[in-house]
């Protein structure tokens, strides 16, 4: 295919006509832009959006520096290993994400997320602090509980903040409220199960993740203190959080925790004894361990009751050092 | 041919420095394909989006050491004079180390939340996708596009004096340096900041490296068959203006569902349903050049990844590019494996092999080695792309599960649903990872040690056989341009089936009813078929012009026959 043997160039005419049709499209693209960023578009913008006292625009920079989107699509962009997280919140609310986010290696159950209503922020929020009523509104927050509860994920523990968990909320708020045309496309195959069953060619409770039954066959009060407080971590998904050996997940392992010398924050020392370890339930930031952030953990003054928090500082003392 | 120019030995390092490059990018390729087998392989060491930024970051910056040595290559003999300013090429190489050195320490701080932010911008790390690097690592390469453009512009002749060649890298990179200033500040708002991410990531690939692409392939094809550079300039300057009259607005196919208006729909599914148009145009090119003179093949496996960067532009690129372009296919695909089996093919397949088809060419003349040892290059070629076709393939039937699973019927655990659905395609990409790397292996250790181990037998070519072994018969015999047209539209034929397949997630026997029959089916049909169509096209290409070998060699007048005279 030769063009002949005219000079060194024989396209010089075509190739102006070509820039001119050039800049005539780049002038439709640059009118079609303007039109896209028009506030009469009425798209939302994070700084219209916060969550409790955290701010969407703040989020968005936490979103960044974890890279989330080297694991997870935003808006369908990014790495497909974890799922999209453009609606997450439309789908588990701010409670489940409050309790998920901490944790990342282990599933909530659902104390783990009661325990996040407790919050003021939460309650403004999710306009509720029942978690009947919460998991109600956010239907995929039941649907998490129920199937993957107390189950490991495949997503590492992230050193995220007390903040930063607040304003990556924000962040995923303001996402779930933009307007992308349709996209993802709205499941329609109808039932739950039907739909598990698709998948996999089974039942989704034959399949379910071991937790579910557990919780309303609680143990009667009257067996060992050690196991009921085994059952009770369990049900309340601490061990997401703390290993039962000596390594750091998020919070301090309790392997040999128990009367070992405790190292806080503030300098000082303390024992771990049976007083520390039940205000370290009950008040978990009033003592905290050097090394450890402030404020991840809920608060569970008011979610368990005397017996339960002995109960769970019984089954502490049985854990040895590894 | 004879090195004419000193300066064009500066391309050498960069070709070595590519492949290593290469090399390291296909090791963190291979521990992300464990990873999506076995999410906690290194977790808390080398999480995946850590690993995932290192292999885009490195796949760019090889990609880019291989243009820059192939520009190097030919510039002085396109300029007929030395480069300009040496030492700064000189300081662009070691700034590329710097930057991947940099990047590898910077990029993982991921695992921290750090992404060193002062006066609002991130200096350390960003989080995006493409472009994770920070701001101090964007300024650098800024300062470094900056250097190649200055160097390949001033060594130039004066613009009245460029024919397609010059325009296509003059304009190329200008182009590189003008389109990486988008990505270099910090937008607060998502839909706004993919807009701009886009600007950079689309307008590169579909706009600034497939002109490079475009015309160094049509310059080696003139070295390679020693024609005049007239014969290619029509082809280079149609494949570069149809790139970038379809791609400017073609851009619009990544603003469907980011938060931007309806109407992208529209323009993105008209004008990038255009965007094969420069890739067949091309694609007929290379057939033309290389069959319209019946010389044989001096450098087969330049030659090779020539041919394969062209054809796996015309696989990856456009018809796999094609099939999710239509905001009707494009809503399934999007942010599904569909999109990086398109992905590694038309990146690694028509920029990656490019590069090394450069390297094929220049080194053994660098090395004064023009008799090399052929074997390991062509065996390389096969591996490598046997393994990019393989993981394509298990990219996107897996892909189409998990459109199933994960769209259609919205199940969202991906351990526990969409994952476990896709098993078997997980399971083969680290497969045919292994494949590519070995090949990528042998590659490397080819071109570093070329001229370096022991000089070809006596009594066999250079191929390594006995030159009689070759038939010019059946399977070899010379492929015809009706017998190539039948190829090229038996891809396009797979390419329409993959299209209708991920079109018939919308009907509701399949969205409502959840029946994954048809879509299925269409994908089981269509990727293999495309694929595999691929292989034997590739092949049956090779074959043909290895039987040059031993034919008679053409009259040495002979150049390139018009073909509409």
């Amino acid at each position: 295919m030769s063009c002949g043997t005219g000079g060194s160039s024989c396209e010089t005419p075509r190739r102006r006509g070509a820039f001119v049709v050039l800049a005539i499209l780049a002038l439709i693209f640059v009118v079609l832009s303007i039109f896209s960023f028009l506030k009469s578009r009425n798209q939302v913008t994070p700084d219209t959006v916060s969550f409790g006292p955290y701010q969407a625009a703040d989020g968005k920079r936490v979103f960044q520096a974890y890279n989330c989107m080297g694991c997870h699509t935003m808006v369908g962009n990014g790495a497909y290993l974890g799922p999209d997280l453009t609606q997450e919140y439309k789908h588990a609310g701010p409670a489940w994400l409050a309790a998920f986010l901490p944790s990342a290696g282990g599933w909530p159950t659902t104390a783990a997320v009661r325990a996040q209503l407790l919050d003021p922020n939460q309650q403004a929020d999710g306009g509720t602090d029942s978690i009947e009523a919460y998991l109600k509104k956010f239907p995929g927050a039941a649907e998490r509980i129920e199937r993957r509860g107390g189950g490991t994920t495949m997503m590492p523990n992230l050193p995220l903040t007390k903040d930063e968990i607040g304003q990556l909320i924000a962040y995923l708020k303001y996402t779930s409220a933009m307007n992308t045309e349709g996209w993802p496309p709205k499941v329609e195959v109808q039932g739950f199960d039907r739909r598990v069953q698709l998948a996999h060619g089974v039942i989704a409770t034959a399949e379910a993740a071991p937790a579910p039954a557990a919780p309303t066959a609680a143990a009667p009060a009257t067996v060992d203190p050690v196991a009921h407080g085994a059952q009770l971590v369990k049900d309340n998904g601490c061990v997401a959080c703390h290993a039962t050996d000596d390594k750091k997940l998020v919070g301090p392992g309790w392997g040999g925790l128990y009367n070992s010398t405790v190292k806080l924050s503030d300098g000082s020392t303390v024992i771990a004894d049976d007083a520390y370890l039940r205000e370290s339930i009950r008040q978990p930031n009033a003592k905290i361990v050097a090394g450890y952030p402030t404020g991840v953990m809920p608060a569970y003054e008011t979610l368990l009751k005397d017996d339960e928090v002995n109960a769970i500082v019984a089954y502490l003392h049985s854990l040895e050092k590894q | 041919m004879q090195i004419e120019f000193q300066t064009q030995r500066l391309s050498m390092r960069f070709f070595m420095l590519m492949l290593v490059l290469f090399v390291l990018q296909v090791g963190y390729g291979l521990l992300l394909s464990l990873q999506q087998t076995d999410p906690t392989v290194l977790a808390g060491v080398m999480n995946f989006n850590v690993a995932r930024a290192e292999h885009l970051n490195l796949g760019i910056l090889w990609i880019l050491c291989g243009f820059i040595g192939a520009i190097l290559f030919v510039g002085p003999l396109l300029a007929k004079r030395e480069m300009v300013a040496p030492w700064l090429i000189k300081l662009l190489f070691y700034a590329v180390i710097v930057i991947a050195v940099w990047n590898f320490f910077t990029l993982r701080l991921a695992q921290f939340g750090i992404a060193g932010w002062w006066q609002g911008q991130p200096w350390l790390q960003q989080g995006l996708e493409y472009l994770e690097a920070g701001r101090i690592a964007g300024v650098l390469v800024l300062i470094g596009f900056a250097i190649l453009a200055y160097v390949v512009l001033r060594t130039f002749p004066p613009v009245r004096q460029w024919n397609e060649i010059h325009w296509g890298l003059g304009l190329g990179v200008s182009a590189l340096m003008a389109v990486w200033v988008f990505g270099l500040f910090y937008v607060a708002r998502l839909d706004l900041q993919e807009y701009f991410r886009w600007f950079v990531v689309h307008y590169w690939v579909e706009g600034v490296w497939e002109v490079i692409h475009i015309t160094l392939v049509g310059f080696l094809l003139v070295l390679m068959f020693k024609v005049d550079v007239k014969s290619v300039g029509f082809a280079v300057f149609w494949g570069v203006m149809l790139v970038w009259l379809s791609g400017l607005i073609g851009n619009a196919h990544h603003y469907f569902w980011i938060g931007t208006p309806e109407f992208w729909q529209f323009w993105g599914s008209l004008f990038s349903a255009l965007e094969p148009l420069p890739l067949v145009f091309c694609f007929w090119h290379i057939y033309l050049d290389a069959h319209v003179n019946k010389r044989p093949l001096e450098n087969a496996p330049a030659f090779y990844f020539i041919l394969g960067s062209v054809v796996l532009e015309q696989i990856g690129a456009g018809i796999l590019g094609f099939t999710m372009t239509f905001a009707l296919t494009n809503v399934w695909s999007h942010g599904t494996w569909v999109t990086p089996g398109h992905a590694h093919l038309a990146l690694f397949g028509t920029f990656g092999m490019l590069g090394i088809a450069a390297a094929y060419y220049a080194v053994p003349l660098l090395r004064k080695v023009p008799n090399y040892d052929q074997r390991l290059g062509k065996l390389g070629f096969w591996l490598v792309l046997t393994g990019v076709l393989g993981m394509a393939f298990s990219f996107a039937i897996g892909g189409t599960v998990q459109i199933y699973v994960y769209r259609i019927l919205g199940l969202d655990w991906f351990g526990g649903d969409v994952a476990r659905a896709m098993g078997v395609f997980k399971l083969m990409l680290p497969l045919f990872g292994t494949v590519f790397a070995v090949g990528a292996g042998v590659l490397a250790y080819d071109l570093l040690t070329l001229g370096r181990r022991v000089a070809v037998p006596a009594g066999t070519d250079a191929h390594g056989e006995a030159a009689t072994a070759h038939a010019t018969t059946r399977w070899s015999r010379p492929l015809s341009g009706f017998e190539a047209g039948i190829w090229l539209m038996l891809m396009w034929i797979f390419g329409t089936i993959i299209t209708l397949g991920l079109l018939s997630f919308n009907l509701p026997r399949v969205r409502v009813e959840g029946d994954p029959t048809l879509p299925y089916l269409l994908a089981g049909v269509g990727y293999p078929g495309l694929l595999l169509v691929t292989l034997l096209f590739v092949w049956r290409f090779l074959a043909s012009m290895e039987a040059r070998a031993n034919a008679v060699a053409a009259p040495s007048l002979l150049r390139v026959l018009p073909a509409q005279a």
